[in-house]
């Protein structure tokens, strides 16, 4: 930093030393200069993506987020309104009403009342934390779902895993630390998982979703690019691991070399573990994406084979084993939720989809003992109207709709947040996009309000100047 | 948070005169302490006052942790004057005190307390209390700092004019080259600091090159650099002088310099965000900005041509094209097509076209007044409406239309055609009388018989009819020419209509050559008014156009009538009066020379940029950028010939403590190569680099749907043999080579690159198909040439790192190669692959010392 530079008094609140500071400054640190006793002046390298302190104690060391792309109707799933079923057919803001198209029940202890439509989620409504009074800003797809990721739909800002990242780093060098599984390419693309303008390392890995065993509709691998069905360059072509290792024995000698030299350079101590992460990365990596070890019973479980739910049964499997082996953040996603046609039979394909596999999910992660420090998201960009032009359908809904949490410290078995009578907008505990954002960091140990970066001279935020946590939901 | 006083007095000033900021104080909180009657005071005690400590003071009293809003309620000044959005408290008014309309949370997101509606009694108690007057006996003043004047903030170093400097003379006369060299020595005395010695003659010529043109020097260049050098070492002026004029002159320093301008112009080749669609005519902009710099062309008319080229007279059709293109700059910013409101997908785009054009030139973040003043610069939101009204009088040609696009371009838009002879329109106040403007000229009339002629082929063919409606009488003239000499319309309608033809394109002043670019062209010409907090249905005062009030502009700026006022701004932005143009520049060009700038937040010279370590540096170097006819050849030049620039990178433990971050230069900084060098530096190594620029782009070749799925990335990812520069640079599908190697983000002005290093780079250099394939090109580059292998090894070592290897490294490498060969069951052609490969791999690639 430059010593000139003066306080200024007129910000009411100066700004602390951000993790950008940290993460240019290290002190503290480990590695070869330690070990080679070298003089103070090349500050210990600190890889950007170790595991950082959060502001205090964390509740969720991961996050999975279900993302379910097109707006799921909350008012057939989460939502139960009896006013939309005795009143359908009268007039409604956008059209006549449409009533429910799965019946409601009353679900285990809690009693949350959940559809039939989600059978299965429904048997765990005592882990879930439904947010029944979520909102958004704008009805578009592509807006929504970008604010969604990045709270912006307005400008390209970073994305909620890569602030994740940012805040936190993650446990396990030998993976990325932010993965997304089958992100959509178009709304919005990268910039979903991408990092704007903190350091590009914070970005997250898209692959596309584990090949299936048996044939799944189009529209369930829309997103396959058939590029990446893996993290890149992860394998060698040429050399054999023993001929990898000595050439990099060679490369790694140069560069002890350099830093040894006369002026040397701590981001030379970091090439140098960078290569070592990379090499152990190679072995690891294949390991973790491998699923032909897990057991025919969980195979099963999650509905891997099974019609339908096959594809985003992998993907949920694939995100247990991202989680297991310390990835920060985990995205899966799933679409064709855009009902605007076909209500009752789409409701049900899309549903049977992915039913079964967040079922297997939570009972996974739960038997393993992770659901306690692992925050499961699930929902959408926006939700649904309770009227429409059509008795089989229904438009775009920003103003109401729903969204769960699970595990990690938040509340189970609760509900928070209304709609009114039909549905169409939220009007009690309402929760905002930006507040959902806030609830996530401070799920992870983050202040929302605190966990800034500076750039083009001024400190931004996930949530920009909004955002709250209720503290109803937190257990 | 912004002091609310000033804030509702710049509300205030802003609905009214034309005065900025004044002091002022509000009539409420100059009042002596109210009379307030016992039962009134009870009142307020029993059911005002614990219902704002308790529900309140939390996020609005000077206790709070952080105060939201601007808005403090614990005082009565403070609760009658309300916080960012206005009065909180109009005493007998309940329409006028939003503190009621809060409690009553009717307007979107604004119920207070948040989520926690009170109880209907306690807000009739509110209400009641608003009526009788509030009565209020929280005498004090509120908490919140004052934001000073603006004269106090022209005092500010940055709005400071550049003013003439003394060279100084430091103690130690001998060390200095250059003028240059004598203010970093005088620093360096001040703070106690030595300088090291010079680089080693290898070490400085890569410097040199890879500074100036991306590009590592060839072996040959370095033996003979080296040779010239002497066996002392000792660099000789006229050697460096000798490799400078030539680096300067060749094509690559503007591919090198151009793509620096290209990160701050937020360069892009595609719409991004929420539907992704490319830019086919977006590569003529970068090759606008590469010809500019190459040409030497004057740092202020770069500018200028960016901001309003469309407006600036033009000599023939190729300067004409060229200020067309050139304002590609405003048309490429990031644009989210699928907004449905046509006056807020306009407002963005003025908006990004404001952030980029002040962030680029001026180093300053005029957009933040968008919605409020300007938190930390003096910088009103009445400025930025003024210089929005200029851009939204602009219709800004991106060139994707509506046609296609799946129908899912809600905001189509079309490009500008270029000409291929061009006659300049006369003087523009004729025009406004009503004086016939368009092309024709004397000696082309269109005579009866050419009309009838025409006519008759229109007849047969009513898109002809169309077409003819929008010629001018000279165009007619020449269309009739070209028919009668051999049916050429049909190839220029051919040409014409890459695109779909549209009744709102442009027509072009002039004929049209067939070829379209991106840019801008002056609209209706209006003021614009403010949008209360950037929202769009909350319309204030309408502003006069006109520039930044702190920087010196006085009053609305003076505008071609019919103009936008994009000319009057772009002579504004480089007048040499104005205090950051040449400032923001410098620092620039001492930037990417040094590795961090004399600012070392180079798109911030307000006041939560950084302040300049060495401010009289700054100043000569501006001046001298001035002075040169805005040279940025001779800034460089003057700068790398300096000792400074020569310095080498090694330590000084003395130094290092008293300096450790090295803002006084008394050592090279070692810098990383940016992901443009790395590519073309293994390309340039392999030998199969290509020289000659790319034509177009890949870009070009997209078609209109959204870009991104499978198949139409492929094209984007082909392997090309052209520099970096030319790689199809689209939004959210960047080349691999360049997106892991910390590329600026095309979506964001970028003025300093972050350098990252994490395992993915290091996978990309042990794995990918191109870094092997380069090796192996490389290693078959020296199999004809020697088979002794200290020879290759030497030879390699220069090729890749400019430099020979000293006794040890060629031991070990030889070590290396035949255990590989031998051991590993590999050839020796497969050993020298591997090898090339860690070269490329090695620390020591991808930095310069």
């Amino acid at each position: 930093m430059n010593p000139n530079r003066p306080f200024d008094c007129r910000q009411v609140q100066p700004p602390a030393l951000t993790r950008r500071d940290l993460l240019k400054s290290v002190s503290a640190g480990f590695g070869y200069l330690a070990f080679a006793g070298l003089s103070a002046e090349a500050a210990a390298y600190q890889s950007p993506s170790l595991p950082k302190a959060p502001h205090f104690p964390a509740r969720a060391k991961r996050v999975i987020f279900l993302a379910m792309q097109g707006g799921p109707s909350h008012l057939d799933t989460f939502d139960y309104k009896p006013l939309l079923k005795s009143d359908a057919g009268k007039p409604g803001d956008k059209g006549k009403l449409v009533a429910p198209v799965a019946e409601f029940k009353q679900r285990g202890q809690s009693g949350l009342w959940i559809s039939d439509a989600f059978p299965k989620v429904a048997e765990h409504a005592d882990e879930l934390c439904l947010l029944r009074g979520m909102h958004t800003d704008i009805p578009n797809h592509p807006q929504a779902f970008v604010q969604l990721h990045t709270g912006s739909a307005r400008f390209v800002r970073p994305s909620l895993g890569a602030w994740a990242l940012y805040g936190l780093g993650t446990e396990n060098q030998n993976l990325p630390g932010y993965m997304t599984i089958a992100a959509p390419i178009a709304l919005g693309g990268a910039q979903n998982y991408g990092s704007a303008f903190l350091p590009a390392s914070y970005q997250g890995t898209r692959i596309d979703a584990p090949p299936g065993t048996v044939a799944v509709a189009k529209k369930n691998r829309k997103n396959d690019t058939g590029m990446n069905q893996g993290i890149g360059n992860i394998h060698n072509a040429h050399l054999s691991p023993e001929a990898q290792r000595s050439q990099l024995d060679l490369v790694q000698s140069m560069n002890r070399d350099l830093l040894a030299s006369a002026g040397a350079n701590s981001e030379v101590e970091g090439i140098i573990e960078s290569y070592e992460l990379a090499f152990r990365m190679q072995t690891e990596i294949p390991k973790v994406m491998d699923m032909s070890k897990e057991s025919a019973a969980t195979l099963s479980a999650y509905g891997v084979g099974q019609g339908e739910s096959d594809n985003f049964a992998r993907q949920c499997i694939m995100a247990r084993r991202f989680a297991e082996a310390g990835v920060r953040f985990i995205e899966v996603c799933h679409q064709g939720w855009d009902h605007h046609s076909g209500l009752k039979s789409r409701i049900a394909s899309s549903c049977a989809a992915v039913d079964q596999p967040i079922a297997a999910l939570l009972a996974d992660l739960k038997q393993r003992d992770l659901l306690k420090d692992t925050l499961v998201i699930w929902g959408g960009e926006f939700g649904r109207t309770p009227g429409n032009g059509s008795a089989d359908g229904r438009g775009h809904n920003a103003k109401g709709y729903s969204m769960w949490l699970a595990g990690a410290g938040i509340k189970p078995g609760i509900s928070y947040g209304a709609t009114d009578d039909h549905g169409g907008a939220a009007v009690e505990n309402q929760t905002h996009v930006h507040d959902l954002h806030a609830i996530i960091l401070n799920q992870l140990g983050l202040d929302h309000e605190k966990l800034t970066y500076r750039y083009a001279g001024r400190d931004f935020r996930l949530t920009d100047v909004y955002g709250s946590v209720p503290k109803a939901i937190l257990a | 948070m912004l002091n609310l006083q000033m804030q509702l007095l710049a509300r205030r000033v802003l609905a009214g005169a034309a005065i900025v900021v004044a002091p002022l104080t509000l009539a409420a909180a100059e009042k002596p302490t109210e009379k307030i009657t016992p039962d009134q005071l009870a009142f307020f005690e029993k059911k005002i006052r614990p219902v704002l400590v308790a529900k309140c003071y939390k996020c609005h009293s000077a206790e709070s942790e952080k105060v939201k809003g601007g808005l403090l309620l614990d005082t009565r000044e403070g609760t009658r004057m309300g916080g960012a959005t206005g009065h909180a408290v109009e005493p007998g008014d309940l329409k006028g005190s939003l503190l009621i309309t809060a409690l009553h949370g009717e307007k979107k997101d604004s119920l207070m307390p948040p989520k926690e509606k009170l109880p209907p009694e306690v807000i009739a108690d509110f209400e009641k209390w608003v009526l009788m007057g509030a009565p209020d006996p929280r005498d004090g003043k509120t908490k919140a700092a004052k934001k000073p004047d603006l004269a106090e903030a022209k005092n500010f170093w940055s709005f400071q004019p550049v003013k003439p400097v003394a060279v100084p003379q430091p103690k130690d006369a001998s060390w200095s080259t250059l003028a240059v060299d004598r203010f970093v020595r005088q620093k360096q005395e001040e703070k106690q600091l030595t300088p090291v010695g010079e680089a080693d003659p290898a070490t400085f010529l890569r410097r040199l090159h890879f500074d100036l043109v991306g590009l590592p020097p060839s072996p040959e260049q370095v033996q003979e650099f080296v040779k010239e050098c002497g066996p002392a070492g000792r660099i000789p002026s006229a050697a460096v002088e000798k490799v400078v004029e030539k680096l300067l002159a060749s094509a690559q320093f503007g591919e090198r310099w151009g793509r620096h301008w290209l990160d701050v112009a937020r360069y892009g080749e595609s719409c991004g965000k929420e539907r992704n669609y490319a830019f086919p005519e977006a590569w003529r902009y970068r090759d606008y900005v590469i010809a500019s710099v190459n040409a030497d062309k004057p740092y202020d008319q770069f500018i200028r041509e960016q901001v309003a080229g469309d407006l600036l007279p033009a000599k023939d059709a190729g300067q004409r094209n060229e200020q067309l293109i050139a304002t590609g700059f405003l048309a490429m910013g990031p644009k989210g097509l699928n907004e449905k409101n046509r006056e807020a997908f306009l407002m963005e785009q003025v908006d990004e076209q404001i952030d980029v054009t002040t962030r680029a030139v001026l180093g300053l973040t005029v957009s933040c007044a968008r919605c409020h003043d300007h938190k930390f610069d003096p910088i009103p939101t009445r400025d930025y409406y003024a210089v929005a009204g200029i851009f939204k009088s602009t219709e800004t040609h991106f060139g994707i239309g509506g046609g296609g696009n799946n129908g899912k371009n809600r905001q189509p838009s079309t490009h500008i055609p270029l000409v291929k002879s061009y006659t300049p329109p006369p003087p523009l106040a004729k025009s406004a009388e009503g004086v016939q403007v368009a092309s024709a000229s004397s000696e082309k009339k269109l005579t009866p018989e050419m009309a009838a002629k025409l006519k008759k082929l229109a007849d047969k063919n009513p898109r002809l009819t169309e077409r003819f409606k929008q010629m001018s009488e000279a165009e007619k003239v020449e269309a009739y020419e070209r028919i009668e000499g051999g049916g050429k319309l049909a190839r220029t309608a051919k040409k014409a209509g890459k695109y779909p033809e549209t009744p709102d394109a442009p027509k072009p002043v002039g004929d049209p050559s067939g070829e379209w670019a991106m840019g801008v062209l002056d609209g209706k010409a209006a003021d614009c008014p403010i949008y209360v907090r950037g929202e769009l249905d909350e319309k204030g005062p309408i502003i006069p156009r006109g520039f930044v009030t702190v920087l010196g502009a006085t009053g609305p700026a003076k505008i071609t009538p019919g103009q936008s006022g994009r000319l009057e701004l772009a002579r504004w932005l480089t007048s040499p009066e104005n205090p950051l143009t040449a400032r923001v520049m410098a620092n620039r060009v001492w930037q990417h020379l040094f590795g961090e700038g004399i600012v070392s937040t180079p798109d911030n010279f307000g006041a939560t940029g950084e302040r300049p370590s060495n401010p009289e540096l700054l100043d000569y170097l501006a001046n001298r950028l001035v002075s040169n006819g805005w040279s940025l050849k001779q800034l460089v030049r003057e700068i790398v010939l300096s000792r400074t620039y020569r310095l080498s990178s090694a330590s000084d433990a003395k130094d290092f403590a008293t300096d450790p971050d090295n803002d006084f230069l008394w050592r090279a900084n070692q810098r990383r190569l940016d992901a443009e060098a790395i590519r073309d530096g293994i390309l340039a190594a392999s030998g199969r680099l290509d020289l000659t620029p790319a034509r177009g782009s890949a870009v070009s070749e997209m078609g209109d749907a959204p870009l991104g799925k499978g198949g139409k990335t492929s094209q984007l990812t082909a392997d090309s043999r052209h520099r970096s520069v030319y790689l199809p640079i689209v939004r959210e599908l960047l080349p691999e080579a360049l997106d892991l190697f910390d590329f600026a983000e095309p979506s964001l002005v970028v003025a300093a690159r972050e350098v990252t290093t994490v395992p993915s780079q290091a996978l990309y250099m042990l794995n990918s198909p191109f870094v092997y394939n380069n090796a192996a090109a490389m290693a078959k580059r020296f199999q004809g040439t020697s088979a002794d292998l200290t020879e290759r090894i030497q030879t390699a070592y220069l090729t890749a790192l400019s430099r020979s290897p000293t006794a040890a490294e060629s031991a070990r490498a030889e070590a290396y190669l035949k255990a590989h060969a031998a051991e590993r069951g590999g050839s020796p052609e497969s050993a020298l692959t591997t090898f090339c490969q860690a070269l490329f791999a090695s620390a020591e690639f991808r930095y310069v010392k």
